[in-house]
């Protein structure tokens, strides 16, 4: 048995929707146990009150990385058949800071916003609305930033590729990078526990 | 030093897995080596005999007609070659870049060369990187040639022959062929069909439609 299951055609396409669903269903239930389905929570990480959503995501990262290149080494996924997006740098650096913006504002991003409305929270509703009225503003201006939306095409373009290291090393390096970051969240929440008492 | 550790917090624990794991990774360096496979011998060798692997040219010209897309067309030869002319539909991956050519593994993969070795070389090289369906297009680009483009009978072929030939005259005809009838000794100059390649042939894709992943 070998992975990517779908592109060694273990279940058609129909198939992969319902696994799709399941997948979903159980993403949507990790990010609410996180906290993710606050909008407290996640706004605070843009303020370095609460790094939670640092942590979250950076365990994610390096659990999936450690799973996926392991897996991949032993055999078992065939790494060479998982999908990565071209990078276009400019557009995606453009598109990041809106979606930032709206993150800080609207205190979700896409996805924590229908966990935080399967919990029932009122704001959520309302941010889901914000998305969709994006998404309508920008498929009716999609004709006039086309040109934009796919300019400075990198191709497809991973971190070994980029800084010409292998990927072992790679991996190394983001496993250094998560625990350094793990040790200055603790480190400055602690800082800033201090700061909130002395107030 | 076994005290240390076991005081440690969990998510510390936790942290210090990843450190060893990451430190592995380095010594292990690249999981994209695509050169070596484990392969089945016995289970290739019962496949190789099979004859349901090898489509033959008019099958194939139904496919085209019909606008089949669960299937890849391959073109094993060159690129000059290819250029010069290839059956409609096909996408030119030499032998030697098969295993970086993204071929859906969901998808028919319908291999044809000069002749039926090469495309069986090309077919034990796909069967091993665990392609599901292969087939070989049976005598490749020289059936196409013979069989669909230009089409022969003699001119004392029997009644079921000539309605048999009639059939394939309709065919040749959509795919730009000229049937020849009666014995052509003197091998006049038959010119191919002109075919334009496709102006960005999609090496992933066989027909379909597009499936677009990521987030």
């Amino acid at each position: 048995m070998n992975a990517p299951f779908y592109k060694f055609d273990l279940f058609g396409f129909d198939v992969s929707l319902i696994i799709a669903f399941v997948i979903g269903i159980g993403f949507g239930f990790a990010l609410e146990r996180g906290g993710f389905g606050s909008a407290r929570i996640l706004a605070a990480q843009f303020y370095f009150t609460n790094m939670r959503v640092l942590k979250v995501m950076f365990t994610a990262i390096v659990t999936a990385m450690l799973g996926v290149f392991y897996l991949s080494f032993i055999g078992y996924l065939d790494l060479s058949l998982v999908y990565i997006s071209d990078t276009y740098i400019i557009p995606q650096v453009v598109g990041g800071l809106i979606l930032g913006m709206g993150f800080i504002i609207g205190g979700y991003c896409p996805g924590t916003s229908f966990v935080a409305f399967s919990t029932g929270k009122k704001d959520a509703v309302f941010f889901i609305l914000g998305v969709t009225f994006g998404v309508f503003i920008f498929a009716e201006l999609y004709p006039f930033i086309e040109v934009f939306y796919y300019s400075t095409n990198m191709g497809r373009v991973t971190l070994p590729d980029f800084f010409g290291l292998s990927y072992g090393m790679v991996v190394f390096l983001v496993v250094l990078m998560a625990l350094g970051a793990f040790a200055a969240a603790e480190w400055g929440e602690r800082v800033m526990a201090k700061k909130g008492e002395s107030k | 030093m076994k005290n240390y550790i076991m005081n440690l917090s969990g998510s510390k624990k936790l942290a210090m897995v990843g450190l060893v794991l990451g430190l592995v990774a380095v010594l292990l360096g690249n999981p994209y080596d695509n050169t070596y496979a484990k392969v089945n011998v016995k289970a290739l060798s019962v496949e190789s005999i099979r004859d349901s692997e090898i489509i033959n040219v008019k099958e194939l010209t139904e496919w085209i007609i019909e606008g089949k897309v669960d299937y890849s067309l391959v073109d094993l030869r060159d690129e000059e070659a290819y250029k010069e002319y290839f059956i409609p539909t096909a996408v030119n991956i030499p032998t030697s870049k098969l295993l970086e050519s993204n071929l859906m593994r969901n998808l028919k993969i319908l291999l044809y060369c000069e002749n039926n070795i090469k495309a069986a070389q090309a077919w034990f090289v796909l069967k091993s990187k665990d392609y599901k369906s292969v087939y070989i297009l049976n005598d490749g680009i020289d059936a196409w040639k013979d069989e669909i483009l230009f089409p022969k009978i003699s001119e004392n072929a029997s009644a079921n022959e000539k309605l048999e030939f009639d059939k394939m005259v309709e065919v040749s005809k959509f795919f730009g062929g000229s049937p020849q009838v009666g014995e052509t000794g003197s091998k006049k100059e038959i010119t191919m069909p002109k075919i334009e390649i496709p102006a960005a042939v999609p090496m992933n894709t066989g027909g379909g439609k597009p499936k677009r992943e990521g987030c």
